[in-house]
């Protein structure tokens, strides 16, 4: 059995939009700045176009399918992994003591989400369909806590974020939040029989193109200019006056408290 | 129950993404710091303390308890609590400038300190639950002025610090701070 008409027109119409951000995305010379969005753009051009022929040719119920869909959502994660990571470096590596401070809180919350997703993947007693859905929300939830948390840093230290950044970063974390909620819906025996979970994970990456086809519809912006930093040695001479100062205005605050 | 523990994460994910991707827009830091204008970062309503004393003086609170009527001293109060407010809410501000001056010089610092960053965090955080905790003592009329001094002393005390330090750090420009990043 191949896809239904419907499903073969929200396929082609997805596909058309993917087409589009990637022909833009390459006009607009990204692979400049985002040498890894653009990378994922071509995979996911080419992972709908494996999948596609995967289910016209062996039915969509096949094990093929079953094994080309999985295999291509698996590779597409890791992509939109390293195009977080890539967003969080492009918006803070200017600034390169906040992003020596940064990355290694990154690959820390990572490793200990991955770690997590792997137990509870682990702990699944669940067939292989949601064994796979709860691997899947651990890592959308990997990739949702890498965008936060870079994106957490860069409003602290108030470092702004381009708008193209934004909107790619705006669809990222989107789909990725949605599908944290839908896997669990599609792991639950009674609400999985409702078609409306496969139809949200649908539309919520439709959503998501869209709002990468906003990133890409204008030319990108020039580069920022590097900031002059201060010299080596002025942050150790300024912290410890600035520390013991706002210290004692805290104690002094305590104090009034009591 | 996972359900409505990850509906909620995910509801929590998504607001928490479009407020840091597209709330109130902060200013970016400055690309160097012979940019800064140090002077708008600086504390000012902590200047204002000698008129702050006078208007909350113990005097006008004895004169006023012996000669006023009941009902003007209530007014009296109310507006003493108002200033009051204002004072803290200015002092607070001062706090946040400073505390903004404090990532300024991080943000532009080729290299920081964990621990530091964490501490300015920490007291940042302190400071502001504080504050809160301040603000409900002046609401229900339990706060004295002359703490009040002490606060503003102390904010006084790190602005003037910090201006010496910045106007040394600024003067040489710009040999002194030539410094690009390569990362």
């Amino acid at each position: 059995m191949g896809l239904s008409l419907f499903q073969s027109s929200q396929w082609a119409a997805s596909f058309l939009i993917e087409v589009l951000i990637l022909a833009l995305a390459l006009r607009r010379r990204v692979f400049r700045q985002l040498p890894f969005f653009t990378a994922y753009l071509g995979l996911l051009v080419t992972s709908e176009v494996a999948r596609w022929l995967a289910f016209e040719f062996t039915g969509i119920n096949s094990t093929i399918s079953f094994g080309t869909y999985w295999t291509t959502q698996g590779i597409l994660l890791l992509a939109r992994a390293a195009v977080v990571y890539e967003l969080c470096q492009v918006s803070l590596s200017l600034y390169a003591g906040i992003w020596r401070l940064c990355r290694p809180f990154l690959i820390a919350l990572a490793v200990i989400l991955v770690a997590g997703a792997e137990v509870s993947t682990g702990f699944s007693v669940h067939q292989l369909a949601a064994t796979i859905l709860t691997a899947e929300r651990g890592l959308e939830l990997t990739v949702v806590g890498i965008l936060i948390l870079g994106l957490a840093f860069c409003r602290y230290y108030r470092i702004g974020i381009q708008r193209h950044v934004a909107w790619i970063a705006l669809g990222l974390g989107f789909y990725s939040a949605v599908q944290v909620a839908n896997n669990s819906f599609l792991q639950d025996t009674v609400l999985a029989n409702f078609p409306i979970w496969e139809m949200l994970r649908l539309v919520s990456f439709n959503i998501a193109t869209v709002f990468w086809l906003v990133a890409v519809w204008k030319p990108l912006p020039a580069l920022r200019p590097a900031p002059v930093l201060l010299a080596r040695g002025e942050y150790d001479r300024l912290a410890p006056q600035m520390t013991v100062r706002l210290r004692e205005l805290n104690t002094r605050l305590l104090e009034m408290w009591k | 129950m996972t359900i409505v523990i990850t509906t909620l994460a995910s509801l929590a994910i998504l607001l928490a993404l479009f407020w840091l991707l597209f709330g109130r827009p902060a200013a970016e830091p400055a690309s160097s710091i012979d940019a800064l204008e140090i002077e708008k970062l600086l504390p000012l309503h902590c200047r204002h303390f000698a008129q702050i004393v006078q208007i909350l003086g113990e005097e006008d609170h004895q004169f006023i308890s012996k000669r006023a009527p009941r009902h003007v001293e209530r007014q009296w109060r109310a507006e003493r609590r108002r200033i009051l407010r204002q004072y803290l809410d200015g002092l607070g501000q001062d706090f946040g400038q400073l505390g903004r001056l404090a990532r300024l010089i991080a943000a532009l610092s080729p290299e920081v300190r964990k621990t530091q960053e964490w501490e300015w965090m920490w007291l940042g955080v302190q400071f502001r639950l504080l504050y809160r905790m301040v603000g409900l003592r002046i609401a229900f009329g339990s706060f004295a002025p002359n703490e009040l001094a002490r606060l503003a002393e102390m904010v006084a005390g790190v602005a003037g610090e910090l201006k010496t330090r910045m106007s040394l750090i600024a003067a040489p420009l710009p040999s002194r701070l030539g410094m690009n990043v390569s990362d």
